[in-house]
């Protein structure tokens, strides 16, 4: 018995610290789980693959359940690099000074939230937010969002002069898009603020029914999703490593990848361009 | 609201509480959020349950190391709590160590679990801690309970020489050791269901996939990481053995999996920068820090207080009502062997079912607002008491020409188990008080709400003090909870 | 025992109430002492209060017995010698005993026909058994005065005259309180009788007989 007990335990022991060496050496990054995980997983699996096969390193993903515990994730240095939101993005790199937003997708900085509405709340396409909307329920995708959280509640501020809170009879945070849509369709929740690419990709793949939920409003364009890189990454895996990282972003164009973010393709970033972001989340009190 | 045949001094008195307390939970119910929001509930509920009947074990690969992880987290997280809450229960006669344990105890797991993921981040240390530190203040609070009534005789008799040690291995522990392996199994059965939870927020244990499954309608994947569950807690008996004790101790910390290094600049930044108040960290002072903690107060701590209260006393109360309805579904006193089998299995299921995970379920089926809460505290606790005082009724013996039916439960069994009945509940509204914060964070804008938000905007610094508030809370009513189950002399045993 | 033992002043309070007392007397060493009264006439009280004045150099046999109940009759017994050893020893033994340990307590026992008992938990004895691993654990104890609270109360006859009889053999002085005048009478050499909380008698055993005490019962 005691043989065993010693027996299992070396072996574990030798398991865990090859594990712990091994860690050491990877190159990790994780994403903000704008979506379900299912999708996150197919998506960043494939890029998993992809930047070790661009990089030469180990490269691991690590899923995450909230956009918070992505961005601490980045600040703590257990990721080098994420697919950060708009705010997320911007909470990240006032954390860790010297790191960049690399790259971003073609859409990325003309992006746009949808308000969906449930048909029977009787709610139809609108140009500007009306009072048609006060007292009905409203969802927004998690509480870290840009477009579920941060864009849309900037305009009903904008519109109404009130927070949503005061607007609504009922506010939520579904968690993410692909929640939003289903808790839309299904009724939990008159409107719901989404990311359009989610809800545009749902479209086609006949993951909604557009009779029971439609768009009623869309934001003006704003600047959304990026990769953002660790300014230590050249220290920690050599010299240039942050360029080759950026070129293998750029580079991607294995349009099935690409179909999985969906993006078009990466075009280069930079912190600039997420200032609006920051001014806008300053005002709502979302970062410090 | 129940009448006895003739009602002593103490009874009226254990019946005025319970009144005022019923007639607090109506206030609390009139001004409280209680709504199905979702247009079409049932069927929603239909498909979870379709789903639970056809359980898809094989969707993932995960979910075999999600079942090892967990009962490996909860090993070490229980293993290094019972430790430590033993040596704390030594000098649990301190007051500042009674204090200390109070004051860990009252912070919920997940809180836990959410500041140490903050500079651990996704290491194992994150939900060994996330356990062991509660728990080692619940165990000391309980094996001081223990040790305490133990017979002193044998320890004044021995010689006044004897080392504290070998009085304390003769004298102390033989007579209260079957009571601490007790407690501590029990505790281990807690554990698992805390290991399971530390999943929602992102370990990787079931409930790590049983959100995911949930939250993308995958009804028959989460059906089968709640067979798992239930599998696992009701085979308790049969591989939780004395023997392999020691070898599930030794092993499981290397199933924990590696996780991410831990880098310790995190946790000093942590404690010296994160957690200060954002205007003295940036050197702003105390003319920025009063309308600082003003508003954190009014805005957040204020409506998470509030509603925390609401919904605590509004579950305290159903669960009681829930209780009354539960119990003579396995007392031998009522129904027949099919029946009380049938009663034993919803039991069983209702309190095995982490009140998380329920809540988040009904959230999920029935939308947002206080009933999912309200339900899902009521059924998980009232579970766990209807369990206790049914098995407690087939302990009294009737006299043969009782009555039967309605008569026999209002006359007979409901005057004798009472006491105890209320024991229970008020012994739980601590707990039902913390779980009610912490279900905030599936979006109930209780105390949880306003931390999981501060966490989401990498405020630490609001975090920690919702999260101090909701400890100080919890001390509260756990203060309260003793004073009146004092008053009326009600005594129970501890329950998780 | 090699001094007197003087008590002075000794007293027993009950809520407040004096119930005990005050009462002095001197135990020389060599004599074996019966406290006799009814009960409730303070005996109990007045082995305490001797014991807490002697302490360490006696050993008790208080009436609750004071037995481990989750621990065998060996260990039991063992308790009364654990100042002789190290912690670490101690912890040994309570896994397994020692040879010379187990040797001793059997011996001990034997001689109280519970030889058999050696690894009964004493939770499960009954009430005479547990009465004589109490007797056993105080002979087995380094101590040369015995202080005893009807120690062979829950014993018949013949044993009770044999535990009698050992204790007499083990121990040269001895203060017990009995309720059984005869056996008071046959293996003691003084009697003190207590009433009211007063010593209302105390005279050499050899010149009393059952109906001198017999008023104390009154």
């Amino acid at each position: 018995m005691l043989k065993k007990i010693i027996g299992l335990a070396t072996v574990a022991a030798a398991t865990a610290c090859f594990a712990f060496s091994a860690a050491a050496e990877t190159f990790v990054f994780t994403a903000i789980p704008d979506q379900d995980e299912t999708k996150l997983v197919e998506r960043f699996g494939a890029v998993e693959e992809y930047l070790e096969e661009q990089l030469g390193v180990e490269v691991r993903y690590i899923p995450v359940k909230s956009y918070a515990a992505a961005v601490s994730a980045f600040r703590n240095n257990q990721v080098q690099l994420a697919w950060f939101g708009g705010l997320s993005g911007v909470q990240a790199r006032r954390l860790v000074p010297g790191s960049e937003a690399i790259a971003q997708g073609v859409e990325d900085p003309d992006f746009q939230t949808f308000f969906i509405a449930n048909h029977e709340s009787g709610l139809e396409r609108m140009a500007e937010l009306t009072d048609e909307l006060r007292g009905k329920t409203f969802t927004f995708g998690s509480k870290g969002s840009t477009s579920g959280r941060l864009m849309p509640e900037f305009y009903i501020r904008e519109a109404f002069g009130e927070a949503p809170d005061e607007v609504f009879s009922r506010v939520g945070f579904s968690g993410n898009h692909t929640r939003t849509i289903r808790l839309v369709e299904a009724g939990t929740y008159d409107i719901g603020a989404v990311n359009y690419k989610v809800w545009e990709s749902q479209v086609k793949e006949n993951a909604v029914d557009t009779n029971k939920v439609q768009v009623i409003w869309e934001t003006p364009y704003y600047a959304d999703y990026q990769w953002t890189i660790r300014g230590d990454v050249d220290e920690r895996f050599g010299d240039g490593f942050k360029e080759r990282v950026t070129q293998a972003l750029l580079n991607m164009d294995d349009p099935e990848l690409l179909e999985r973010f969906p993006r078009k393709g990466f075009i280069p970033a930079s912190n600039e361009d997420y200032d609006a972001i920051e001014d806008t989340a300053e005002s709502l009190g979302l970062v410090n | 609201m129940l009448r006895w045949p003739n009602v002593p001094m103490s009874h009226s008195r254990t019946a005025r509480t319970s009144l005022m307390f019923v007639a607090v939970a109506l206030a609390c119910l009139a001004v409280s959020d209680i709504a199905i929001t979702t247009s079409n509930p049932w069927k929603d509920l239909l498909q979870f349950f379709l789903g639970v009947v056809t359980p898809d074990f094989f969707s993932s690969e995960g979910l075999a190391t999600a079942l090892l992880r967990t009962v490996a987290f909860a090993f070490v997280g229980v293993t290094i709590g019972a430790l430590s809450g033993f040596l704390l229960a030594l000098v649990y006669r301190i007051r500042i160590v009674r204090t200390f344990c109070a004051f860990i105890r009252a912070i919920h797991e997940l809180f836990w679990a959410l500041i140490f993921l903050q500079f651990f981040g996704f290491h194992p240390l994150t939900g060994v801690l996330a356990i062991a530190i509660p728990y080692a203040g619940i165990f000391a609070k309980v094996y001081s309970e223990i040790l305490d009534q133990v017979d002193p005789e044998p320890r004044n008799l021995l010689p006044v020489r004897t080392g504290v040690f070998s009085a304390f291995i003769y004298a102390r522990i033989p007579d209260c050791w079957e009571q601490i392996r007790t407690y501590t199994s029990y505790r281990l059965e807690c554990g698992l269901r805390s290991s399971a939870i530390l999943g929602f927020v992102g370990l990787p244990t079931l409930g790590f996939y049983l959100e995911s499954s949930f939250s993308q309608g995958f009804y028959s994947e989460a059906g089968a990481v709640l067979i798992l569950f239930y599998v696992l807690i009701a085979t308790i008996p049969l591989w939780v053995r004395p023997k392999l004790l020691p070898l599930y101790v030794i092993a499981s910390p290397f199933f924990l999996g590696d996780g991410m290094p831990i880098i310790w600049g995190n946790v000093k930044r942590f404690f010296t920068e994160d957690i200060v108040p954002a205007p003295l960290r940036t050197g702003y002072g105390s003319e920025e820090f009063w309308p600082w903690i003003t508003d954190l107060v009014v805005n957040q701590a204020l409506p998470g207080i509030w509603n925390t209260l609401v919904l605590t006393q509004i579950a305290l109360v159903a669960t009681g009502l829930v209780t009354l309805l539960a119990f003579p579904l396995i007392s031998r006193h009522f129904g027949n062997r099919v029946s009380r089998t049938g009663g034993h299995v919803l039991l069983v299921i209702a309190r095995s079912t982490p009140e998380y995970i329920l809540a988040y379920i009904l959230l999920q089926l029935w939308g947002p607002s206080m009933l999912p809460a309200v339900v899902a505290l009521a059924l998980h606790n009232g579970g766990i008491i209807g369990h206790l005082i049914g098995r407690q009724t087939n302990g009294i013996r009737l006299r043969p020409d009782a009555p039967k039916g309605v008569l026999r439960y209002g006359y007979e069994l409901i005057p004798r188990v009472y006491p105890s009945f209320l024991a229970f509940l008020f012994y739980r509204w601590e707990i039902i008080m913390r779980e009610t914060a912490i279900l905030g964070i599936l979006g109930i804008y209780t105390l949880g709400f306003y931390v999981d938000s501060a966490i989401q905007n990498i405020q630490f610094d609001k975090a920690i003090i919702l999260i101090l508030i909701t400890a100080m809370l919890n001390i509260g009513i756990d203060s309260l909870s003793r004073r009146i189950r004092s008053r009326l002399a009600l005594q129970t045993m501890p329950t998780c | 025992m090699d001094a007197p033992l003087e008590l002075t002043g000794l007293s027993g309070f009950y809520n407040g109430q004096r119930v005990l007392g005050p009462l002095s007397f001197t135990v020389n060493p060599g004599e074996r002492i019966a406290l006799v009264g009814s009960s409730g006439a303070g005996k109990s009280t007045l082995i305490r209060l001797i014991h807490d004045r002697v302490n360490d150099t006696a050993a008790l046999v208080p009436q609750e017995l004071g037995l481990v109940n989750a621990l065998p009759v060996f260990h039991n017994v063992y308790m009364a010698r654990l100042d002789q050893h190290s912690a670490l020893y101690n912890l040994a033994t309570l896994i397994r005993p020692f040879r010379k340990d187990r040797a001793e307590v059997t011996g001990i026992l034997e001689r109280l026909s519970m030889g058999e008992k050696l690894w009964k938990p004493s939770a499960s004895l009954s009430g005479g058994q547990r009465q004589r691993v109490a007797i056993a654990r105080a002979l087995y104890r380094e101590a040369d005065l015995l202080l005893a609270d009807e120690p062979v109360s829950a014993l018949d006859g013949p044993m009770a005259n044999l535990v009698m009889t050992l204790l007499q053999e083990r121990f040269s002085t001895f203060v017990v309180a009995l309720h059984d005048v005869e056996l008071a009478l046959d293996h003691t050499t003084r009697i003190i009788g207590i009433r009211n909380g007063k010593i209302a008698l105390d005279a050499p055993s050899r010149d009393l007989t059952p109906a001198d005490i017999r008023p104390l019962y009154d």
